[in-house]
């Protein structure tokens, strides 16, 4: 089976070789038949190889790595690894609650009409504004955190729906009138300011 | 017309080449090659066939 990856460098390789066909002899260029080969050649494969490259990129933008690449997010990767079940991040990160590999984009992309979309919008916002742009320091969230992220994996699950505590107050997280963040009960996340004081878990290689 | 179609094939196979070579890492850095100079050079080499088109019409017409 041919990988994404694959798929995209045999693309550009078809598309390089048959516009060096047309760079090389434009002539072509003059029966009906070579003009069809150039709007092949020059656009139509083009497009489709850089079509693909971008869904690959977009694809790959949604991964724990890619998030880490900026220096100002070292801090927030570091925090994964606290040994400390209080830590939210950290605890879910670590028991593989969430996909490790796509640990920032799961928690932090919208479970909404079009979230994919408006999370891929805010992620451009944010590398623009890594490159040329001067980063908010500290880093904030642009919206108070929603329960309805916290619920797409936690509504239905077990250990959720049978606590006496999330039953008596569903109604409310589930209208997100009551948050699971800041109403005391799991509002330790990040804290990336403390990372000089907790000790770190070291997974085994 | 010729010298344009030259022209738009060595940009648009930049522009893939960036592309390669953005897709061997996976960081905002190579993201933003393949947005940025990738993108420019691809988008120059498709408007600059575009362009090509139209003119050869328009100069066949005039004759």
């Amino acid at each position: 089976m041919i990988g994404p990856q694959t798929l995209v460098f045999l693309l550009i390789g078809a598309s390089i070789l048959l516009i060096l066909v047309v760079v090389i002899r434009p002539s072509i260029t003059a029966s009906r038949e070579g003009k069809i080969i150039a709007f092949l050649a020059l656009f139509i494969v083009p497009v489709v190889a850089a079509g693909v490259g971008a869904s690959e990129h977009m694809e790959r933008s949604e991964q724990t790595q890619f998030c880490l690449s900026c220096h100002i997010m070292e801090p927030y990767g570091r925090s994964l690894y606290v040994d400390d079940t209080a830590y939210i991040p950290a605890a879910h990160f670590q028991n593989h609650r969430i996909p490790a590999d796509k640990a920032c984009y799961t928690c932090h992309t919208d479970y909404a009409m079009f979230g994919t979309i408006h999370a891929k919008l805010e992620g451009l916002h944010h590398v623009y504004v890594y490159w040329f742009g001067t980063p908010m320091n500290p880093i904030r969230l642009y919206q108070p955190y929603n329960n309805r992220e916290c619920l797409h994996c936690h509504s239905g699950a077990r250990s959720f729906e049978d606590s006496p505590t999330h039953t008596a107050m569903m109604g409310d997280l589930k209208s997100n009138k009551l948050s699971c963040t800041t109403s005391g009960c799991h509002d330790t996340f990040h804290n990336v300011d403390q990372l000089g004081h907790v000790k770190f878990w070291k997974p085994t290689e | 017309m010729l010298h344009k179609l030259r022209l738009s094939g060595i940009l648009l196979i930049l522009g893939l080449v960036v592309e390669a070579l953005s897709l061997g890492w996976n960081n905002a850095f190579s993201f933003m090659s393949f947005v940025v100079v990738g993108g420019l050079l691809f988008a120059s080499g498709i408007l600059l066939f575009l362009y090509s088109l139209v003119s050869s019409k328009t100069s066949s017409l005039n004759n």
